[in-house]
């Protein structure tokens, strides 16, 4: 195993991800709609100092881009970090990977969708959030399971849960045809991260939304290196990030059941890969990554007068990735990896209200994604082109007090390899059963199921890695089963109201892919593992008005989590806590304005872990708290709408890591301003 | 700011509840094997986790059988060795650990663990990589990724020189006065190296490149001045195999071989192969083709072995799935499992220490 793992390892690192388990900031510009009278009306009906809904038929979370600042957040892991269920894995630093698990799933099972449309990584599933900023971004939203409204693409049916990111809309007016926000955001870690936004109205039907950002950052930071005897300060270099984004969207509406809408995304990065801590070495980290993507997305959506609605999706897509290791010890003295991956994509989906409370739906997707390599390994990657057909039928039933959701997804996989030979594919089938109900008259009280029995694709890398990937790999399965509870009580006092949610869930993975090993020098990719999952998610939120200029929130959210090593009965590992899963997390999030002034706190308490399977004090990685404050303060300017922050992350300078060896930075500064023209 | 104390404190109450359920330890074995009455018990270097920092290395005390599941740790107050320890030896007194990714060498009291030096094999800011080490006449030699041979003067415990040799040399052995050092080229896989580096030992220069089978990696000497060479080939499209080296005259024979790397006790070269523990013999080069363990013991992921030329047992580890704990299982000289240990991650390295 030593030479092809060292290899394997090398390209893990790249990913700091892993076999076993291996491409956007606070556009608060929604807060100038409270000083913008113009467009005041419009915006408060899409923004969240409303009730927030709770009552979803599949567990729901959200936040918008009004609530970003609230969370610290820079991009869509920040924000999304206090959901219950959820664990970001963070590898640290500004330009450090990023992914989400939920509940206790690897992150290949979690569907990240950009308007409706899968981000998707075929060579090894996971999307880094980290690279996601939340410029740009107008609400984030987590569904277990999959999203409530049956007319999605295939693929929102066909994850175990659905990360779905709506970007801002247009909404502008004949008298004032345009909307421009400029900002900077700037702090630690020699961050320099200006942003651009343009709204245009070009006529009644058209519109456009362009958002752009560059982002610089010398990713420098302190943190403490525990040899076991002494704790020594070091600081992280190599961690530097150059990037930029443009997104331009161009909207056609007609009516609202008559619209269509077009993105082109170019992303570029130039970072540094800093690795793990090394104790000892007194080498320099020299690694870099380097990203050039492009995507081209079109939605059209149309409602005939008789009831049958159309949905139309497609994407075409082109990632560009280069690893450079310029101190490996092989014959031309570097390592230097380049895959580039492709996808073309479209989704056609119909529904149908038979009645008024019956409404069936049916989707079809169909994607090729193939992948080529340069780099000096003949024998390392097969270039796949896989195609895969999505097909799902579904239906929703309202009867009353209960309400009914079934879906059946069918996927069907083809592979084909210009050398060498091909993966087999799969053809599954994969059901979900979702219902809630109202048991009490007047009362929003309410309890929901679900079942789904989903699975995680194979990607590229698990398949045809050189050396260690397995052609005869079956899908990753996961069976969810979900109980809970979700209550709303509006009130007129001193709390304006309360919502609570709770839910018990139990997954249970069969044929989780990891790497085994054969003998000492070989291994490869299989389905092997076993995993139980017994989760709690609960979320309690409120506000209170104090008085007319008063205003305090309150969200708290608590995720358990029993992750546990079911493989194989006989081993020391049996029935251990999966790495790096906190049985406890507890996130609370508080803020109170005052008028214009807002001041916000967030703390995330994550319980121990261990960071291998042996669950000993040599794998123990201790409880962890962090604290994040921002204050934000909204004014005119030459009756132009400004909003300046300022953003203490980790106030109390806590040393942590999330992934064992990549120590979390200390406190950190950010300042912001904007302006609306 | 009244409602975040009180959640703080319902969590911190909650936490400290999870706490109080902690992690279990490794538990020690009871065993009651005799052994070599002048060894004082047996070293397991595990490597860890490939990318973290948890190398350790287990230590079993033949008389007291006490298992120290770190006594690196235990003997240098709390210190972790480091980021994948590859190599263990002990010349006199000391012993020297070479931690490959830390790129440094352990030089530690043999019977204790307690550290006497850290040499740090590092050229502007990159990290050299050491893998193996060998010793002749008062020198240690060690093999780096970055294609040298360092020569570590065991009274200074100093780096005094480095040798250039061939690509990512792996394993090196020592036979007639010749240091033999296997240039894998791994690194440039699948474009191998197939070469040994011969070096005099007397001018500690390389005066011959042999070639051998390709990405070779283990080197071991016998007592009738054979070196035997065993190399990975490239999969899929070449197979393992061993090459002999006569180091009178440095002719060399290669053939196919599907074995591991050879543990050397008189005739006999202990080496796992699926699974198994086959013989090899020296002197006739014929493997035998049966099991050495006659009590059906089996691996999960059989790792490294050693025989003891004390005693003739022959030890095991089992890294099992590669990321948890392994063991280490002790074998009579008629294979029959005497007794198994708990080790750390990926056990790569056996070796015994007198009293």
């Amino acid at each position: 195993m030593k030479k092809i793992v060292s290899y394997t390892f090398k390209y893990q690192g790249l990913w700091a991800g892993c076999f076993m388990v291996l491409i956007f900031l606070g556009s608060v510009n929604d807060l100038f709609a409270q000083s913008d009278t113009t467009k005041k009306l419009k915006e408060v009906k899409v923004n969240t100092s409303t009730i927030p809904q709770v009552q979803v038929i599949v567990p729901s979370q959200s936040i918008s881009a009004n609530d970003f600042i609230h969370y610290n957040a820079f991009n869509v892991a920040d924000a999304i970090r206090d959901f219950s269920g959820v664990i970001i894995k963070d590898y640290g630093g500004i330009g450090g990977l990023k992914t989400v698990s939920v509940r206790g799933l690897g992150a290949n099972h979690t569907s990240i969708l950009y308007d409706g449309i899968q981000i998707n990584d075929a060579e090894n599933g996971q999307v880094d959030l980290g690279k996601l900023n939340v410029n740009g971004i107008q609400r984030i939203t987590l569904y277990n399971a999959q999203p409530p409204n049956i007319l999605q693409t295939a693929r929102a049916f066909a994850a175990a849960s659905v990360l779905s990111i709506e970007t801002i809309k247009p909404n502008l007016s004949a008298e004032k045809p345009y909307l421009v926000t400029a900002g900077i955001k700037a702090g630690s870690f020699g961050l320099i991260n200006p942003t651009l936004q343009w709204q245009q109205r070009l006529s009644n039907n058209w519109s456009f939304v362009i958002n752009g950002y560059t982002e610089n950052a010398n990713g420098k930071y302190k943190y403490d290196v525990d040899n076991g005897v002494n704790i020594t300060q070091q600081t992280r270099t190599s961690a530097d990030i150059a990037a930029r984004q443009f997104d331009g969207a161009l909207y056609w509406t007609k009516s609202d059941s008559n619209k269509f809408n077009l993105h082109i995304n170019f992303y570029n990065s130039d970072r540094g890969l800093p690795g793990s801590i090394v104790l000892y070495s007194g080498a320099i980290p020299a690694d870099r990554l380097y990203n050039r993507d492009i995507f081209i997305q079109s939605g059209y959506e149309h409602i005939w007068k008789h009831g049958l609605h159309l949905l139309l999706n497609t994407k075409l897509s082109r990632n560009y990735l280069r690893y450079l290791n310029p101190n490996y010890n092989n014959a031309v003295g570097k390592l230097d990896q380049q895959f580039i991956q492709r996808e073309l994509y479209q989704s056609a989906a119909l529904s149908y209200h038979i009645t008024t409370n019956w409404e069936v739906a049916y989707a079809a997707d169909l994607s090729i994604n193939d992948m080529n390599k340069d780099f000096n390994v003949p024998n390392a990657f097969a270039a796949p082109i896989r195609m895969t057909l999505l097909n799902v039928l579904s239906s929703n039933l309202n009867l009353g007090k209960l309400h009914l959701q079934g879906s059946i997804l069918n996927t069907n996989i083809n592979e084909t390899v210009k050398s060498g030979t091909v993966s087999p594919g799969a053809n599954v089938y994969s059901p979900t059963l979702v219902a809630s109900v109202l048991p009490f008259d007047n009362s929003t009280f309410q309890v929901r199921a679900f079942y789904k029995h989903i699975f995680r694709t194979p990607t590229f890398n698990d398949l045809y890695y050189g050396g260690i990937g397995n052609l005869g790999l079956k899908p990753e399965y996961a069976r969810q089963y979900d109980l809970g509870l979700s209550y709303t009580k509006s009130l007129n006092g001193f709390l304006s109201y309360v919502t609570f949610t709770t839910d018990a869930y139990y997954n249970n993975v069969t044929n989780k892919i990891v790497f085994v090993p054969k003998d000492a020098y070989n291994g490869s990719i299989q389905n092997f593992g076993k995993v139980d999952i017994e989760g709690l998610d609960v979320g309690i939120k409120t506000q209170a008005n104090l008085s007319d200029k008063w205003k305090a929130s309150l969200i708290v959210n608590y995720t358990y989590q029993l992750a546990l090593n079911v493989t194989d009965p006989t081993s020391s590992i049996y029935l251990n806590q999966l790495p790096y899963t906190p049985k406890n997390i507890v996130a609370c999030n508080t803020g109170i304005d005052y008028g214009a002034l807002g001041l916000y706190y967030n703390q995330l308490i994550s319980s121990a872990r261990y960071y291998a399977n042996d669950n000993i004090s040599a794998d123990f990685m201790p409880e962890y708290t962090v604290s994040d404050v921002s204050l934000v303060y909204h004014f005119l300017s030459k009756k132009l709408p400004v909003t300046t922050s300022i953003e203490v992350n980790n106030i109390f300078n806590k040393s942590y890591a999330v992934v064992q060896d990549y120590p979390m930075p200390g406190r950190s500064f950010r300042f912001s301003f904007q302006i609306t023209i | 700011m009244k409602q975040i104390k009180i959640y703080y404190l319902l969590t911190t109450l909650a936490l400290v509840t999870v706490l109080a359920s902690c992690h279990k330890d490794a538990v020690a074995p009871t065993t009651d094997t005799p052994t070599a009455p002048t060894r004082a018990g047996v070293y397991v270097l595990n490597q860890g986790n490939f990318g973290t920092n948890n190398s350790t290395l287990t230590y079993y005390d033949y008389t007291s059988k006490a298992l120290t599941a770190d006594i690196y740790s235990s003997a240098n107050a709390s210190a972790k060795l480091g980021n994948t320890a590859n190599d263990i030896k002990i010349y006199g007194a000391k012993m020297y650990i070479v931690v490959n990714v830390s790129s440094v060498v352990d030089i530690v009291n043999a019977k204790t663990g307690k550290l006497i030096k850290q040499d740090s094999l590092v050229l502007n800011h990159v990290a050299r990589q050491p893998r193996s080490i060998a010793f002749y006449k008062g020198n240690a030699f060690v093999t780096s990724y970055d294609g040298t041979v360092a020569v570590l003067d065991t009274t200074s415990l100093a780096v005094t020189q480095y040798i250039k040799v061939g690509a990512n040399p792996e394993q090196l052995a020592v036979a007639n006065g010749k240091l033999y050092v296997a240039n894998s080229g791994g690194l440039s896989y699948p474009n191998v190296d197939k070469t040994v580096s011969v070096i005099d030992l007397a001018t500690l220069t390389v005066t011959k490149t042999l070639t051998v089978g390709l990405d070779p990696y283990g080197v071991s000497a016998d007592s009738y001045g054979n070196v035997f060479v065993n190399a990975y080939g490239v999969y899929p499209t070449s197979g393992a195999t061993l090459s002999v080296i006569n180091s009178g005259t440095d002719a060399v024979v290669t053939g196919n071989f599907s074995g591991g790397a050879f543990s050397i006790f008189g005739d006999n070269a202990y080496y796992l192969s699926g699974g198994k523990v086959l013989t090899y013999n020296v002197k006739t080069g014929i493997s035998s083709t049966t099991n050495f363990i006659t009590d059906g013991t089996t691996f999960t992921a059989a790792y490294a072995i050693a025989a003891d030329p004390l005693t003739g047992e022959v030890f095991v580890t089992d890294a099992k799935d590669y990321s948890s704990n392994g063991t280490l299982t002790a074998f009579d000289k008629t294979g029959k499992k005497e007794y198994s240990i708990a080790t750390g991650i990926n056990p790569g390295n056996i070796i015994f220490v007198n009293k």
